[in-house]
């Protein structure tokens, strides 16, 4: 890959958390490239530090050292750039689906009668329609999570940031979710960081796959993932995706953790 | 919302019972009374029931009537101070200066709460002032208000505001500090400022508790206008009430007493009313749909 085709150049992360007994670090100089139009899934072990090289990415937290380029210019971070999605879907109960799909717009200062239709269409698209007046706590888990993909959708962001953004789903929601953010991603040419810890969802749904290991954390290893279809459904059939499958789980030492604890 | 619940939940019971499943729930009378006028009604007969026992004790002498008094002469110094006026104005006296301790008191107390949000360094510094003043029993300054500011209106309305101020603060802040910071932190994401999340986040998701914090503060308001009119005053139904039991006018007592009852019943369904207006989003519930 050539220089210009990263968008964001994450070069020698660290951060460290004060905790009781001095200071803990979790990231150890992380390094690694998020390319234009890119699809990469950021899996280690729990507690490896995902959540934050996510925040640091998002500006809301500061890295002790490192820097942040983004397409070659350093930035602090990526506030009001990025779309930002977790697995709570951090609907405002007292707005309804309309005004929280707006939120984005809103805070972009988006005069609110253009917002206003823009939503309408954005919720329609994705079979939100009908649902605008709903306030979040009469819908069900999979689509407030839909209303939550296209309240970031909307933002129209540079860079999509999902935090295990389905893992609270059920399956066939979740498949189905997956599709959707597929097609959006691809009808909107947007990249997206993911961050799982489902090795599944993470070998079907990205182009790439960053392993972080250790402790603090650093970057093991990155897979280039090449499947045929990149529907959920049919890279989840495709013969190489349990190759890849086993060849991260064994790369996050699975196996190896249990014998190791067992010894 | 509950009795509709409750009404849709007997509901299922009867059809459950068609198809001979264990019947569970309130019983055939319960679901027959368990209707706003059936409630209504029952109330009303405790209530009469209460009136009628008392005055049958007063006249068959086995309570004294000179130190409980009688619902007769209550009743008579009602219709005798409604229809000169008197009982009007005292009782106007004393709401407004409810209403204005707790409107001051209320709104200084929840905006300082709330802006103390903004800096949790200023938060930290001032808890403990907050504390050690919370912890002064506030009726207790109420010689110190009457000498601040006389013994007219003025110094009830500073009393309710004594009284219900740090309330107000410490609810508001309290609410603040709990505000889901993953709300906060997606508008920050956005490239909200400051302000922004303020207004977006900290505002909405802290009105119930502050409206919570009303019903609390709305008692409190009216203990400071009456309890400034016990100590001195010349109108107002504190002064009506510490008159009359000075001079063993038990049924004046509790005349007074009763309408102090209705306005703070009134006021308490007042704010019920402007939360329902508010919070729209918080009279959706599932809760109270099953069956225990």
């Amino acid at each position: 890959m050539t220089a210009n085709n990263v968008q964001l150049r994450l070069n020698g992360i660290r951060k460290a958390f004060p905790a009781k007994g001095g200071s803990v670090p979790v990231l150890d100089g992380l390094t690694f490239d998020i390319h234009e139009r890119d699809f990469v899934s950021i899996i280690g072990p729990s507690g490896c530090g995902k959540t934050t090289v996510f925040n640091i990415i998002a500006g809301l937290i500061e890295p002790d050292s490192g820097a942040m380029f983004f397409r070659g210019e350093p930035v602090f971070g990526l506030r009001g750039r990025v779309g930002y999605m977790m697995q709570k879907d951090l609907l405002f109960p007292w707005r309804t689906v309309l005004q929280n799909v707006m939120l984005g717009l809103e805070m972009k200062g988006v005069d609110p009668c253009q917002a206003t239709d823009t939503a309408r269409d954005y919720l329609a698209r994705f079979g939100l329609g009908g649902f605008e007046n709903a306030y979040p706590k009469t819908l069900s888990g999979g689509m407030r999570q839909r209303a939550a993909l296209i309240r970031t959708l909307i933002m129209d962001p540079d860079i999509l940031l999902l935090d295990e953004p389905f893992s609270a789903l059920d399956y066939q929601t979740r498949l189905y979710l997956e599709g959707v953010l597929l097609d959006a991603v691809e009808t909107f040419n947007k990249t997206v960081v993911l961050v799982t810890h489902d090795i599944d969802e993470a070998v079907a749904l990205s182009k790439r796959v960053v392993v972080l290991g250790g402790r603090p954390s650093q970057v093991k290893n990155v897979h280039e993932i090449e499947l045929g279809d990149r529907s959920p459904i049919g890279a989840r059939s495709d013969p190489r995706f349990s190759e890849y499958f086993h060849a991260l789980c064994g790369e996050l030492d699975i196996q190896t953790r249990t014998r190791a604890e067992a010894a | 919302m509950t009795t509709q619940a409750l009404k849709s939940g007997s509901r299922a019971v009867s059809s459950n019972r068609s198809m001979s499943m264990p019947r569970r729930g309130p019983g055939p009378i319960a679901r027959a009374i368990d209707t706003r006028l059936g409630r209504g009604l029952i109330q009303l007969a405790a209530v009469a029931a209460f009136f009628i026992i008392w005055e049958i004790a007063v006249d068959a002498a086995w309570l004294d009537a000179f130190l409980v008094g009688a619902p007769s002469g209550i009743w008579q110094v009602f219709r005798a101070s409604l229809l000169d006026g008197s009982l009007l104005t005292d009782t106007w006296y004393t709401l407004i200066e409810a209403i204005l301790g707790f409107v001051i008191g209320t709104a200084l107390g929840s905006l300082a709460g709330l802006s103390l949000w903004y800096s949790t360094l200023v938060a930290r510094i001032v808890e403990p002032f907050i504390v050690a003043i919370n912890s002064v029993p506030k009726i207790a300054l109420a010689p110190i208000v009457i000498l601040w500011f006389g013994t007219g209106f003025i110094s009830k309305v500073a009393l309710a505001v004594s009284l219900t101020a740090l309330v107000a603060l410490i609810a508001a802040y309290q609410a603040a500090r709990d505000a889901d910071p993953d709300l906060q932190a997606l508008l920050a994401s956005m490239g909200a400022s400051k302000n922004k999340i303020f207004r977006s986040v900290i505002v909405p998701s802290t009105l119930p508790a502050i409206i919570g914090m009303f019903r609390i503060n709305i008692g409190f308001a009216l203990v400071g206008a009456v309890v400034g009119e016990f100590i001195s005053s010349q109108r107002g139904l504190g002064h009506l009430i510490y008159n009359a039991s000075s001079l063993y006018d038990l049924n004046t007592v509790w005349a007074g007493l009763f309408v102090l009852m209705f306005v703070g019943f009134v006021l308490y369904h007042l704010i019920d009313f402007v939360e329902r207006r508010i919070l729209p989003w918080k009279q959706i519930s599932t809760a109270g749909q099953v069956q225990v």
